[in-house]
């Protein structure tokens, strides 16, 4: 079976997001193949979970000092930095009849593609439910996922080289400072492409090893294509809502 | 406002409550977790309003809007909801 794969584009965090629902209604609408994107956020972005309260969970003023972006995602789970020099963003839209009807099924078949391509990489990574990859124990890569109107998009990171200490600025994560001691007891839970390796890869080289990685775990191949005017049309009308106070201030 | 928040297996469930006397007279759920559809989380804060903050009525009205909507939590249960919400009311 062919998917549709697209071209990587770095967007800022309202347009990915836009482009990610646009992707989801057309598949839905069966306008839209299956389709796999690779994608980069520009300026660097804090994605807030669907349910998740922005007050509660950035700092508003670190984000604004440092003009990072935050946006409110149609999907669960937490809060995330999403760097523009650290970070490959992948985005997956299929049919809900392409992916088991269990959650979490769904979500170790499509995380298989991140753990195959750093495989390909040369590193040795393994689901975790829900919804993370780990390389001995320690994160590289959390997804979320929703499906709507019959389709399912799950978008999630691939940390090649983020910038932790900024992420643990922008984020509420605990009441405990951002001391050295707390940084080094996330770099215990958290990994990165680049540490893993001993070097850093481009971001063209990860995506190649993914675009692999992805086409082993979904048992398809990927077809280069690219979006249709019908779906960059729809991109440009959702845009507005996400850049919007009201869908930001939700919750 | 009371607050209150409880870490599940996967995700922290944060409840914003505002009681009259014993009974919930308005909820906000927030927090890091998974639900499908996304929709239901509103079901649930309606459904909890009006709710008697003991165990065994949180669970039922917990239970029911399992029922009531089919919604899927992986790997919350309706007793993660009710100590987080016991947690607020306690604060």
């Amino acid at each position: 079976m062919n998917w549709r794969l697209l071209p990587l584009r770095v967007d800022d965090a309202f347009m990915s997001m836009a482009i990610d629902e646009a992707l989801l209604i057309l598949n839905a609408e069966k306008k839209s193949p299956n389709t796999v994107r690779f994608w980069r956020w520009l300026p660097s972005a804090v994605s807030l979970g669907c349910f998740q309260s922005l007050e509660r969970e950035v700092d508003l003023e670190a984000a604004r000092r440092h003009g990072v972006d935050i946006v409110r995602r149609i999907t669960g789970g937490g809060a995330v930095f999403h760097d523009h020099q650290g970070e490959l963003t992948y985005s997956l839209v299929c049919g809900e009849e392409d992916m088991p009807r269990d959650i979490v099924e769904s979500y170790k078949i499509i995380c298989d593609g991140i753990v195959q391509g750093l495989k390909q990489l040369g590193i040795p990574a393994e689901f975790r439910p829900i919804n993370d990859v780990q390389v001995n124990g320690k994160k590289i890569s959390g997804s979320a996922q929703t499906r709507r109107w019959g389709s399912l998009l799950q978008h999630g990171t691939i940390l090649i080289s983020p910038d932790v200490r900024l992420m643990f600025e922008l984020l509420k994560v605990s009441p405990e400072k951002i001391s050295d001691k707390f940084i080094s007891s996330v770099f215990e839970r958290v990994t990165t492409i680049e540490r893993e390796l001993g070097r850093r890869p481009s971001f063209e080289q990860v995506r190649e090893a993914m675009i692999k990685g992805f086409e082993r775990a979904l048992n398809v191949d990927l077809v280069e294509g690219e979006l249709t005017r019908a779906e960059l049309d729809l991109a440009a009308k959702l845009r507005p809502k996400y850049a919007s106070k009201e869908w930001l201030r939700k919750r | 406002m009371k607050y209150g928040e409880f870490k599940a297996p996967k995700g922290v469930i944060k409840v914003e409550l505002l009681l009259s006397g014993d009974v919930i007279s308005r909820i906000s759920l927030s927090g890091d977790f998974f639900i499908y559809p996304e929709e239901a989380l509103e079901r649930l804060e309606s459904s909890l309003t009006g709710v008697k903050v003991d165990f065994d009525n949180l669970m039922a009205a917990v239970k029911k809007f399992y029922q009531d909507t089919g919604a899927q939590t992986p790997l919350l249960t309706p007793e993660h909801w009710v100590e987080a919400i016991l947690r607020a009311a306690r604060s």
